[in-house]
């Protein structure tokens, strides 16, 4: 056979494979439906302005005007939501308890009240808080002092000499949402890479047709490429589908190209696709496949970065979990899409991503067993 | 005298010390059907599969055409076509697409249609494996494997489990396929369907090759040492029956 009969024969099966493929609902569910599920349930979490939220609740013990209209003007704070059901001390201490609320506002008896012989309410608040909501009361605190600052200076003129103020940097930071994109992305690259073959070629293999295919003159690498063409195909466009739903519900921007993302991507998808490949062409049946394949994506789902941002890992952690295989594809996109960063910046990903592609099909070939 | 396809010489595998295939030699002729009979375990399909060259052979060698099987191994897979047990083909793949992919599998292109029709399954060219009956389902396995015009075509067990037209509609296939002048070998548990089908039989057992040769002459022998059974008056058995009820065509 020729170079050029060796490679139809991939084209052939790769075509095929392809069509087969969009018929068979549970794969285009996987494939297509179940990131996007993903993405909705992440992105939905954090797709707020990024603001802090706490939830508290105002107990106002006093009868004084002057309380009646703080507690309306707490109200439209937008630091924190107030629990409007919560009246009472009790009620609030079982609902902190519960990490249902973060802290109480109590204004005491008396708050408000405008002392004989002065111009101005007076009083003090106090802020109750759990062991767990520390940092939520400091805030807190600060907050309310900031506002009942400005209520004093309009009742006692005073000279501030030293003043602080905020101003926001029009450059653009990285949202959670970023995080959570990429981290996705890499969640679909190893669900068709690995949980794919893992499942498919067992199936393969107990219906006999690999083992009928192996009586054709066909050679491994032909099926393993045509396996490979089609997987990087499908994963290229369920990552699209990801990207455009993201891009226009969930107002992601992408500022990097297109053009250098897609063989990036590529280049991951196959080096992942090499360990599903290993594990569902060495495994007999899905009972030897199911656990070494969870026993080597859990871990990889877990420690690159997929479900929670590799930065609140533990240095050593971030320095060894660098160089495990999805690693690199995550942090890749994310640094070609969101911060528009070129291939030549990817070295160190590219070279991790390059050594573990030879590593595992190194595996693949050698495992690899018909029937 | 037909030339000789394949040469089977001294052929022996054991498994962990048990031997399955005990030193068999055998010639087939082109244009020939081969069978080979005996009781499961016999090691037929031992036999088979190392000549297929999905087994390592541990001594002897086969030869198909002047090529040996244990050193080209991709150049036998070429010449032959291989019908297993169970026709193992992926699901939701049209039959006109499952050829093709065998065709390139093989490195060729080919008219499906033209290979469905040769097996009556014109009408099924858009019809998926798993929609198909037992015996469409064979007739299908067997125009797949002679996509690539192969020169010997093995079939292991090819009738079982089908009903009686649709064993004599297969006998009828590998008739044909005979008279292309391919070289059948087929492994059988049925009798009737070795007496009518094979030109010669090789009866295995423990191993072995204890008998070889045509059905006729197989039977006279065994009569000439003076075997005899209960006489039938009837000239019929229920099969007969059968097949005068319901007709010698197809029903799927």
């Amino acid at each position: 056979m020729t170079l050029g009969q060796k490679l139809y024969t991939v084209w052939a099966f790769f075509t095929v494979n392809l069509r087969r493929l969009f018929r068979d609902k549970t794969a285009l569910f996987f494939t297509f439906l179940f990131p996007l599920i993903f993405l909705f349930i992440f992105g939905g979490l954090n797709s707020g302005s990024g603001d802090v939220s706490f939830k508290v609740a105002v107990i106002n013990n006093s009868d004084q005007p002057f309380a009646q209209q703080f507690t309306q003007q707490l109200n439209k704070q937008k630091t924190f939501k107030i629990d409007a059901g919560v009246t009472n001390q009790a009620a609030a201490n079982e609902k902190m308890g519960r990490g249902e609320l973060d802290a109480t506002i109590e204004l005491p008896k008396g708050f408000g009240k405008v002392a004989v012989g002065q111009t101005y309410p007076t009083g003090q608040a106090i802020v109750r808080y759990t062991q767990n909501s520390q940092s939520a009361a400091a805030t807190l605190t600060t907050v309310l002092q900031a506002e009942l600052q400005g209520i004093n200076a309009k009742f006692v003129k005073t000279e501030t000499p030293l003043t602080v103020t905020s101003k926001q940097n029009n450059e653009r930071s990285l949202s959670a949402f970023d995080y959570t994109f990429t981290g996705l992305l890499g969640f679909a690259v190893l669900g068709s890479g690995i949980f794919g073959p893992m499942s498919v070629f067992p199936e393969l293999k107990k219906n006999g047709v690999l083992r009928r295919l192996h009586t054709t003159p066909l050679r491994v690498w032909q099926y393993f490429l045509s396996v490979m063409l089609g997987n990087a195909v499908i994963g290229l466009l369920s990552l699209a589908v990801m990207f455009i739903v993201a891009i226009v519900i969930f107002k992601l921007k992408i500022v990097g190209n297109y053009l250098e993302l897609i063989p990036f991507m590529a280049l991951g998808i196959i080096t992942i696709l090499g360990i599903g490949l290993s594990i569902g062409g060495w495994a007999k049946n899905e009972r030897q496949a199911a656990p070494v394949g969870n026993i080597i994506a859990f871990p990889l789902m877990f420690l690159s970065g997929a479900f929670f941002p590799r930065f609140l890992m533990p240095d050593w952690l971030q320095n060894i979990t660098f160089f495990i295989p999805l690693t690199p594809i995550i942090d890749g996109a994310r640094l070609i899409a969101t911060e528009g960063k070129h291939l030549t910046d990817l070295g160190p990903q590219i070279g991790v991503l390059g050594v573990w592609m030879v590593i595992v099909y190194a595996i693949a070939f050698r495992v690899f067993r018909w029937e | 005298m037909a030339e000789t396809i394949l040469k089977v010489d001294k052929l022996t595998k054991s498994y962990d010390g048990q031997i399955a295939v005990d030193s068999i030699s055998f010639e087939v002729k082109k244009g020939e059907i081969f069978g080979i009979l005996g009781p499961n375990g016999a090691g037929k399909t031992t036999t088979l599969e190392m000549i297929e060259t999905l087994r390592s052979i541990d001594s002897g060698t086969a030869t198909i055409d002047g090529v040996d099987v244990a050193k080209n191994p991709y150049a036998i897979r070429g010449m032959i076509g291989v019908q297993p047990q169970t026709p193992g083909f992926q699901d939701k793949t049209k039959l006109t697409e499952l050829i093709k992919m065998f065709a390139a599998a093989y490195g060729v292109k080919v008219d499906p249609k033209k290979f469905l029709e040769d097996v009556n399954l014109g009408d099924k060219a858009n019809s998926f494996v798993e929609n198909l009956s037992g015996g469409q389902r064979q007739r299908f396995s067997i125009t797949a494997a002679l996509v690539h015009d192969p020169k010997v075509f093995f079939l292991d067990e090819p009738t079982t489990g089908l009903d009686p037209q649709a064993r004599r509609n297969l006998w009828k296939l590998i008739e044909d396929v005979r008279d292309r002048g391919i070289s059948v070998i087929l492994t059988t548990h049925y009798m009737d369907e070795a007496e009518v089908l094979c030109d010669r039989i090789a009866v295995m057992d423990h191993g072995k090759i204890i008998k070889l040769d045509t059905p006729k002459n197989l039977i006279k022998d065994l009569l000439s040492r003076g075997f005899s059974k209960e006489q039938h008056v009837e000239q019929a058995n229920l099969e007969d029956v059968f097949i005068d009820l319901t007709g010698k065509e197809l029903h799927v």
